[in-house]
């Protein structure tokens, strides 16, 4: 009897004291606390024995599926990051400056007269990881592996050369022409990067390979100033080194530093795991994580920061934008344009950017993301054309929607929560907007037979309830907070709004085949360097597939049915004009003022990224006060930041 | 010799009947889902990019060529046999061209490793409690203990491994956040000692409550043993109380504990998939669950079979040994 | 009446747990009567800590969490109701009937029961609940669990039919030509409900399991208000990593208390179903 007691009550005491007890096995050192660890505090719990001093720890964005595969070419392997620190192509468009920095190549595209041919002359001082010198030999061996293997399918290289390239001549040791099947003033951007451009084989170790489809290229020789030395067979992580000859890479002819030693690669889960891990000094910068995890990081971590020192904090000129985008044959009243200018006008643009964005994004009138270099070619000529715009909301009567003042009280907002405007209100946060108007929207929506029902709530114009639903994947934090507000406040006008969270899959499944009124996808109408046409093509009519089929069929992205002969023409005119011409920009800007009366896209703001450092082992991270590169690591330009950074002297 | 006749072979028949059935379903059920695998992979491909129209196509048409997803849906179940019988589950759509044999083998030993150790103890201690509360029902210490139990068992899986992962990793820093040990794999004690590091966290979180659960099981199986006759003869007997509990009560109450401890062990297969998410731990559960919502029919299919077996051979290994454990199961 | 009055008497934990249940319900009738609609976000100003004025706090979307419990509350215990009627009834009918008779009935349910249970039910209902995305309702959604969670009980049942049809007390009562129906009411019967109660304890219990999870992974309808949806609101809006641990506590003692409730209340009942405590009983109060 009296044992038994004994013996259960010891049970439970080892049962709650292990609950409690850490065991401290192995390389257990103290684990650096939340506050202010040591710099030199040895290996800490990173999974990888190197010291800390020397190794930059980044965070991977999403686990690795494929394992021990760095064959970019098929499509699979997993390349963010990666392909920074590894692959070289020949130009790198830096999205925070436009700038164009050089890769492989050392001058621009030279094209002919009648964009036929393409010169390009490439660095005579550059070598691959195993000594051997890149050479024009390389280039061209890549461009006709990939011509002629269409199953080297990955992002669209091979079906790009087949459709627009007829022969790539080497036409000296350091420099190639490429003979084009047609004039084609923009053949160049498949070797510039916004995201990255082709990645360059080694000559000397394909052509031993014999089924380049199938080959996993393990330990890969590169060209980049990293090499993988070790990875997690689970796809946690990834550790680089930097190579000892890291002077013969462009990365470190650029920016002639060195970067650290070590780069290591983590994915640590959700945005709260991140920020638990920047705390414990094991991650020293994540690409992004929601409004309340970084908040919680600017206070448990001292020595974290993101773009701007303080307020609004976060990287706001990622070229990309965010949109409330109708689905036009969902119902016939998404096809009337009154009523999608009603719904823009019902919507409290500062009260969306700062109560559910949390003040941190830029708004935007159009779909152009509102940075430097695109404000100054797009947004600030238009201005004035939208100050004048007007719209009839009842019949002969001409209303102006556009609202200049929105960057102002957005920043008077800012200025009552305590905060300090870093710049002038336009400049961090963007455009003016459409007023908040629901009288005018109600004035709107009464014109086109819509009513107000018994209970407040408006009656379509056949005189059933107006339900509307929007459909937004939550993990895509911004996206989904707008489509809350949106919800709310529509809500407010006395629509009957369903809120759908759906996981991203079913998602995107839902947008290709029309199952939804509005959705909230994203995307730029133009690139950094003010392109619009590879952007905006999947628009023209030519890829429009009736709702309920799946848009996807044609090869283009048209997912809101838009189906207008006038988007196409813009489209076609597009095409043979140089891109960063005036031409060029004349049209663009011709197309988006009608895109912009037509509402096809209702547009609230840019995307913003708490890209966030932790200065408490490096530094030399791109910041507002220090802009020489974007902070965009996981870009293929991503290569420059990371050569950037030095390590804080103790 | 009749046994095996009458029971025995009939059994495993049954069992490989289960399977075949069980193995059609799952076949057939992803295929009502509207995601197209191959859609997937091309958004996948192309999220951070815009692809031009003639790209896209040709990237379809390319990873239609590379899955094999052709043919019509009898092919595609004849095929699957064929593959299965010669060992072989196929590309998986979602992390292609891994196999799916190469992903459930990177996951597999971290799901047994994890679930076996944590179901077996956690079965050994919740019985163990579990019936000694249940034959010292008025116990200060059962008591206590009982109140314990019954207060955490409710307590959503989710809160328990969120709250151990925020007290044990963020706010006392003493675990890892991530992964399954440090390193890569090596026979050395520190890799070792980083895998139990590792796994003590996830481990302790299903330890808790699958044990709040058997003990709940034991004790109520206990309590409705305890004033059995055969009992109130043995104390009567004076024959020791533990004598009482070792011998008959547990054995009495075994029988639907060992069903279910084959079957937990069974389903281990799948994976646990929030103790994964949340510990950032490496293992089939995850595998399992981004195979569902990206499509990816052969790696679904290839971990569910999996599981499918398992549970169905445990099943049929409990039926088999119920004698032993039961002498009073007479096979008719 | 009589008899729950004596149970309320006697039975500390039945009194206990009827309290615990008698709340979670008051909760639940309390929605009817909540000054907001359960989807009113933006209702109250947002992240508030407990205060006289909001009981328990307000939420990151903008709604009084008291409030919010009350609809979760009921809702759950509809959802869990639903499921455990469903998936209890199949089990029991199935699992005893195929114990008791055996032969070939035995061995089809069983083929049957065994070829549902080898499919894996977490996956499942992942992929049954990303199938149906959009059109599951909170009833569809409890449905669904409950015609998960048969096969595992009917297993059960079947074990302890096998078990009991052999016991001495069967023979006796077969030989003195009891009928079958006799033998189990009369003699099996007090083995089976404390089983069955505390069965039907676990199966709430699964079903608010399951509910949660499939919550936290976003895979119900997330406007709806459950147990479930304020614990994946409260995580979305990072409660835990940033001490606003009164959205997500409500929640978790709300299940506790209903669990704990009937788990209390399955005791006090199997206590004095047993007719052998309740002679002992009988003899403490003489």
């Amino acid at each position: 009897m009296r044992r038994w007691r004994l013996v259960s009550a010891l049970l439970i005491l080892i049962f709650l004291l292990g609950a409690c007890a850490a065991p401290q096995g192995g390389e257990g050192a103290a684990a650096p606390a939340p506050a202010a660890p040591p710099a030199d505090a040895g290996p800490s719990q990173l999974p990888v024995n190197v010291p800390r001093n020397e190794v930059f720890v980044a965070d991977q964005i999403f686990r690795y599926s494929v394992i021990d595969n760095y064959n970019f070419w098929v499509p699979g392997p997993h390349t963010p990051h990666r392909h920074a620190l590894m692959m070289e192509t020949f130009w790198y468009r830096d999205q925070e400056t436009g700038e164009r920095l050089y890769g492989a190549a050392i001058s621009d595209p030279i094209y002919n007269e009648d964009y036929t041919q393409m010169d390009v002359n490439l660095r005579d001082n550059i070598y691959w990881s195993d000594g051997v010198q890149f050479t024009a030999d390389d280039v061209v061996y890549t461009v006709e592996l990939l011509k002629s293997n269409p199953q080297l399918s990955a992002f669209g290289w091979s079906a790009g050369f087949n459709q627009f390239l007829d022969s790539i001549e080497k036409t000296g040791d350091f420099s190639v022409r490429f003979n084009l099947k047609e004039s084609n003033p923009r053949f160049h951007t498949f070797f510039e990067t916004r995201w990255n451009g082709m990645y360059i084989m080694p000559k000397h170790i394909f052509e031993k390979v014999e089924d380049p489809v199938t080959y996993t290229y393990s330990d890969p020789v590169v060209l980049g100033t990293y090499r993988v030395v070790q990875s997690d067979p689970n796809g946690f992580w990834e550790l680089f080194e930097r190579r000892e000859d890291w002077q013969r890479t462009p990365a470190g002819i650029v920016v002639g530093k060195p970067g650290p030693k070590y780069v290591l690669t983590i994915f640590y889960g959700d945005s709260a795991k991140k920020a638990i891990a920047m705390s414990r000094g094991e991650l020293d910068v994540f690409f992004d994580v929601d409004f309340e995890a970084f908040q919680t990081v600017l206070k448990t971590t001292p020595t974290a920061r993101s773009w701007y020192k303080d307020f609004p904090w976060a990287y706001p000129n990622e070229i990309d934008v965010r949109h409330l985008a109708f689905n036009l044959e969902s119902d016939p009243i998404y096809a009337n344009k009154d009523v999608r200018w009603a719904l823009a006008l019902a919507l409290d643009i500062v009260d969306l950017q700062t109560e559910y964005i949390g003040g941190v994004a830029k708004v935007t009138v159009m779909p152009v993301p509102p940075t430097a270099p695109l404000r100054a070619m797009y947004l600030d000529p238009l201005e004035e054309w939208l100050q004048n715009l007007e719209i009839e909301i009842e019949p002969g009567v001409m209303y102006k929607p556009y609202d200049p003042t929105v960057p102002e009280r957005i920043a008077a907002w800012a200025e009552e929560q305590g905060y300090t405007v870093p710049g002038s209100p336009r400049e961090v946060f963007g455009t003016g907007w459409w007023k908040y108007d629901p009288d005018a929207a109600e004035r709107l929506l009464i014109k086109n037979g819509f009513s107000r029902g018994a209970n407040g709530k408006w009656l379509k114009p056949d005189g059933t309830p107006w339900v509307l639903e929007i459909a937004s994947p939550p993990d895509e934090n911004d996206a989904f907070r707008m489509a809350n507000a949106a919800a709310d406040m529509w809500s407010d006008f006395g629509i009957d709004v369903k809120l759908l969270g759906l996981e991203r899959s079913v998602w995107e499944q839902n947008n290709a085949v029309g199952q939804f009124q509005v959705s909230t996808p994203w995307f730029s109408f133009v690139l950094a360097d003010g392109d619009s046409w590879p952007q905006v093509r999947g628009w023209h009519p030519r890829f429009y597939v009736p709702n309920g089929e799946d848009s996807r069929s044609t090869g283009g992205s048209n997912i809101t049915r838009i189906n207008d002969p006038k988007v196409g023409e813009f489209i076609d005119a597009m095409v043979s004009a140089p891109p960063g011409s005036p031409e060029n920009t004349e049209i663009t800007t011709e197309f988006l003022k009608y895109w912009t009366e037509q509402m096809y896209f209702i547009t609230p703001i840019s995307f913003k990224k708490f890209v966030t450092w932790d200065e408490r082992y490096w530094t030399g991270f791109p910041t507002s006060e220090n802009p020489k590169y974007m902070p965009l690591y996981w870009f293929q330009g991503g290569k420059f930041t990371f050569q950037s950074l030095e390590p804080v002297s103790r | 010799m009749t046994l095996l006749k009458t029971y025995i072979i009939p059994r495993i028949l049954q069992w490989a009947l289960v399977i075949f059935i069980g193995v059609t379903l799952t076949f057939l059920i992803p295929r009502l889902s509207p995601i197209n695998p191959v859609e997937q992979a091309v958004s996948r491909l192309t999220a951070f990019q815009t692809l031009s129209p003639e790209a896209t196509i040709a990237l379809r048409e390319s990873l239609e060529d590379l899955y094999g997803l052709k043919g019509s849906l009898f092919d595609q179940y004849i095929a699957f046999w064929k593959r299965v019988l010669s060992g072989d589950l196929g590309p998986s759509f979602s992390s292609f061209p891994m196999s799916v044999n190469a992903m459930i083998a990177n996951g597999i030993w971290w799901s047994i490793g994890l679930l076996g150790t944590a179901v077996v103890l956690s079965w050994v201690l919740g019985i163990f409690l579990g019936t000694l509360a249940g034959y010292f029902p008025n116990r200060l210490w059962t008591r206590v203990m009982e109140s314990i139990v019954i207060v955490v068992y409710p307590v959503p899986y989710f809160i328990i491994a969120f709250t151990l992962l925020m007290l044990f990793a963020y706010y006392l820093p003493i675990f890892p956040l991530v992964g399954g040990a440090s390193g890569t794999p090596s026979f050395s004690l520190g890799y070792f000692g980083s895998i139990l590091r590792h796994s003590f966290l996830p481990a302790i979180s299903v330890i808790i409550g699958a044990t709040a659960f058997r003990f709940l099981m034991a004790k109520a199986l206990t309590t409705s043993e305890r004033t059995s006759d055969y009992v109130t003869y043995a104390e009567i007997a004076a024959l020791p109380k533990r004598k009482i509990l070792g011998v008959f009560i547990i054995r009495n109450t075994m029988l639907p504990q060992v069903t279910d401890l084959a079957l937990s062990l069974g389903a281990i297969f799948e994976g646990a998939l929030i103790t994964e998410i949340v510990f950032s731990y490496p293992g089939i559960g995850s595998t399992l669950y981004n195979g569902i919502i990206s499509a990816d029919y052969n790696l679904i299919m290839g971990i569910t079979l999996l599981s499918i077996i398992g549970v169905a051979t445990a099943s049929l290994l409990v039926d088999l040994t119920y004698p032993l454990f039961d002498p009073r199961v007479r096979l008719r | 009446m009589v008899i729950f009055r004596d149970l309320l008497r006697f039975s500390p934990s039945f009194r206990i747990g009827v309290i615990l249940l008698s709340l979670a319900l008051i909760m639940a009738a309390l929605s009817f009567v909540s000054p907001y609609a359960p989807d009113d976000r933006r209702a109250v100003p947002r992240n508030r800590p407990p205060s006289q004025e909001y009981l328990l706090g307000t939420t990151s979307t903008g709604q009084d969490v008291f409030w919010m419990l009350t609809f979760a509350v009921r809702n759950t215990l509809v959802i869990a109701g639903v499921a455990v009627v469903i998936g209890r009834g199949i089990g029991v009918l199935l699992g005893m009937t195929a114990g008791y008779l055996g032969g070939w009935f035995d061995r089809t349910v069983s083929t049957f029961v065994d070829s549902f249970i080898v499919i894996p039910r977490l996956p499942l209902v992942i992929l049954l609940a990303s199938i149906l995305r959009g059109q599951l309702s909170m009833l569809g959604l409890a449905v669904l669990i409950g015609l998960l969670d048969w096969a595992y009980p009917s297993k059960r049942y079947r074990a302890q039919a096998l078990s009991l049809r052999e016991r001495e007390f069967t023979h006796t009562g077969v030989f003195s030509g009891m009928s079958t129906f006799k033998i189990v009411t009369r003699e099996h019967l007090p083995f089976l409900i404390p089983f069955l109660l505390a069965d039907v304890v676990s199966g709430f219990l699964f079903a608010i399991g399951f509910e949660v999870t499939l919550s936290v992974l976003g895979l119900t309808d997330l406007t709806a208000q459950t147990i479930g949806t304020m614990l994946y609101w409260g995580n979305y809006y990072q409660a835990l990593l940033s001490n606003r641990t009164w959205m997500l506590i409500p929640p978790v003692v709300a299940t506790i208390v209903v669990v704990v409730g009937f788990y209390l209340i399955s005791i006090g009942l199997s206590v004095y179903l047993d007719p052998r405590t309740r002679l002992a009983r009988l003899r403490v109060k003489g």
